[in-house]
């Protein structure tokens, strides 16, 4: 609930705000689902926290940078901000007409023309048609798509789709804008053209919260900087000290056996991704993992389990890295780090009729046991190759109609073995 | 009072409802007038197989037979398309519901509304099929946006219900489809509602609000007949009934629909 603040100055305050995930690990809810939890209890719900007790404020016109790794609960503050995610607990207070950028072209239709889309964007956010029609020139001009306004945003290269939700975003004269990760796309020019755009609202008291996992452009751009860290808020203050501190504790985990997983993905049989696979054929898996300098630190295990869709436990097998692991191929990303390295095994004539099949790779530290440093899922669909099998297992079989002339019956056969 | 800061947040997003509606029509029409013909092309072909199947395999005797099933189909579109896609509505719009914040009960209202304004433009081809078979256009005509009014309504609250459940359970669309079927038959659609058992139809009435408004459709437009302002009124109570249950029921939702999708 977005209250009136006490101290009017402050554009956003967060006051001991935690906010909690509960992992149910029984994916689909339905009525089925909720007839047999009467008879038998649903199994235990992972907690997560996303962010505990994080209290500090934004004070208007000010630009805050939010650095920290990854999970460490910079989107989750940005819904908290934007009302998307309500707080478990604590208090958020916004004052002032917020503009989120979470993702560019949020809400674009991709039938619909540029000029369409960008009075349908504007209404998202609550703005009027009449303040639209104030700003949609400059939009227009600022994105460069004078000429491709009338056409349906479909055709639009991944470059203009770009300018399109930036010009939307900078131009909505909002009083808070949010922004994630979203100048990592585009060329330099429009990266350099953005910055630009953003100074013009910083000099005009546009407040700013700004995720980057670019260090250096929170340094140059932010006021302030908050720094988080397992859902902690770890420090906040000057944009410079905090990304200093920022890049010490990143130089830390680079000592550590710091491995991520970042993905894990089925390929076919041309090496490329793929949510479908066939029964009988042969399954490619392959785990993306992020290695820090390119080498795998030793005493590492990446598990593969395989579970059905409701979860039971169809087969499972864990191997070492080795400290040596191919470049990710095709499955790269462009905006995964040079380090990235891929883990691959391939599942012989996949034992699994049709369903849905979820693929969970889980990264260990071989030493100290349980505690898993990373997870990743997919979830495959299985078509089966038109058998006529039923049941869970796929398994090789073939009808005998002919009358055996081998001599085995029950009886010989038990006499055989006795007689050994 | 959270009830009047919910209705005052949808009336300053009431240009993004205009703005879904629109999108709706224009994806739907491709934007085009041939468009919005071909969307015609499913009553109107459909009244042909109920005319043909009715009248001529059954024998069924009521006069004008094409007119009377359209003004029922019609109708009917309007429920059955505003239903299961407006059971959907909020999961169809995941991605967006999780990256912007808006009231997200204009996604399942404007469902309502865009297939609401698709009936409307309709009308003019009841009309003409009337003016076809010489049917009196009687003043009593007036009372239409009445029954549209009561229609909206009825739709809405029903629609917020549904979506709310989907949410949670997402078998709820397995049940709206067949409901829908069995639904489709239970109104007066291709038969009079006097044609039905007499110990019935009160009943049919009070479970279906839908049969009352087919009947008044049927009353005012086919028959030419006076409504009957207490019988419009019971069904237009449902709905409100209806509305205040969905709207409790979708908001309830709509607070954890981020973590949910």
């Amino acid at each position: 609930m977005a209250l009136p603040s006490r101290r009017n100055d402050y554009a956003v305050e967060f006051r001991d705000v935690s906010r909690r995930f509960v992992l149910h690990h029984e994916h689909r809810a339905s009525f089925q689902d909720w007839f047999i939890g009467l008879i038998r209890p649903r199994g235990v719900a992972e907690e997560f926290w996303a962010l505990r007790e994080v209290t500090f404020g934004v004070k208007r016109g000010e630009t805050l940078g939010v650095v920290g790794r990854n999970g460490a609960g910079k989107s989750t503050l940005l819904k908290l901000v934007t009302r998307i995610l309500e707080p478990t607990s604590g208090q958020v207070l916004v004052n002032g007409r917020t503009y989120a950028m979470l993702e560019l072209g949020a809400g674009f239709h991709p039938e619909l023309t540029g000029r369409d889309n960008i009075y349908l964007n504007g209404s998202l956010y609550g703005f009027s048609r009449k303040q639209m029609q104030r700003v949609y020139e400059r939009v227009v001009r600022f994105a460069e798509l004078e000429r491709f306004v009338d056409t349906p945003v479909k055709h639009y290269s991944s470059g203009m789709f770009a300018r399109l939700g930036f010009g939307i975003a900078v131009h909505m004269e909002p009083e808070i804008l949010v922004i994630d990760e979203v100048l990592a796309v585009g060329d330099a020019n429009f990266r350099a053209k953005c910055l630009r755009a953003l100074e013009g609202l910083k000099a005009g008291g546009t407040t700013i919260l700004f995720v980057s996992h670019d260090a250096e452009q929170v340094r140059t751009f932010c006021d302030r900087a908050a720094l988080l860290s397992g859902g902690h808020l770890v420090d906040v203050g000057p944009a410079a000290e905090v990304i200093d501190h920022y890049e010490r504790l990143l130089a830390e985990d680079v000592t550590l056996p710091r491995v991520g997983l970042l993905r894990v993905r089925a390929f076919d049989e041309f090496g490329l991704s793929t949510d479908v696979v066939r029964s009988g054929a042969d399954l490619g898996l392959e785990a993306v993992l992020r290695t820090p300098g390119g080498e795998c630190p030793a005493g590492l295990v990446l598990l593969i389990d395989l579970f059905d869709e409701h979860g039971g436990h169809l087969w499972g097998a864990g191997a070492e890295l080795p400290a040596e692991l191919p470049v990710a191929g095709p499955s790269r990303r462009p905006d995964d780090a040079p380090d990235t390295r891929a883990a691959r095994m391939v599942v012989r004539d996949l034992p699994v009729t049709s369903g849905t099949l979820h693929v969970v790779a889980t990264l260990l530290a071989a030493t100290d046991g349980r505690e898993p440093l990373d997870r990743a899922e997919a979830v495959l669909r299985v078509e089966s190759a038109g058998l006529d099998q039923r049941g869970l297992l796929a398994l090789k079989h073939e009808w005998d109609w002919q009358q055996s002339d081998v001599p085995t019956s029950l009886e010989d056969r038990i006499g055989t073995i006795f007689r050994r | 009072m959270a009830v009047v800061q919910q209705t005052g947040e949808l009336i300053r997003y009431r240009s993004l409802v205009t703005n879904l509606v629109a999108k709706d029509l224009k994806v739907r029409y491709k934007n085009s007038i041939l468009g919005f013909v071909w969307s015609l092309l499913n009553p109107l072909l459909m009244m042909l197989v109920f005319t043909f199947v009715f009248t001529q395999l059954l024998g069924e005797t009521i006069d004008h037979f094409p007119v009377f099933v359209l003004i029922g189909l019609l109708a009917w579109n309007w429920t059955a398309a505003s239903v299961s896609r407006g059971t959907t509505a909020l999961i169809d719009n995941a991605p967006l519901i999780n990256k912007v914040y808006f009231p997200r009960v204009v996604l399942p209202v404007s469902v309502v509304l865009s297939n609401g304004i698709n009936y409307l433009l309709s009308f003019p081809v009841i009309f003409l099929f009337m003016a076809l078979y010489r049917m009196d256009f009687t003043p009593w005509l007036v009372y239409l946006p009445v029954i549209i009014a009561v229609q909206a309504t009825f739709l809405t609250g029903l629609v917020l219900i549904l979506a709310a459940l989907y949410v949670n359970f997402r078998d709820t669309i397995v049940l709206v489809e067949v409901g829908l079927t069995a639904w489709f038959f239970m109104t007066p659609i291709f038969y009079r509602v006097e044609d039905v058992v007499p110990d019935l139809v009160s009943w049919m009435y009070w479970l279906n609000p839908m049969a009352s408004i087919v009947a008044e459709l049927h009353t005012v437009l086919y028959y030419g007949g006076v409504p009957d302002p207490l019988f419009m009124a019971r069904a237009f109570v449902t709905a409100l009934l209806l509305v205040v249950i969905g709207w409790a029921m979708f908001m309830r939702v709509s607070r954890h629909l981020g973590e949910h999708l």
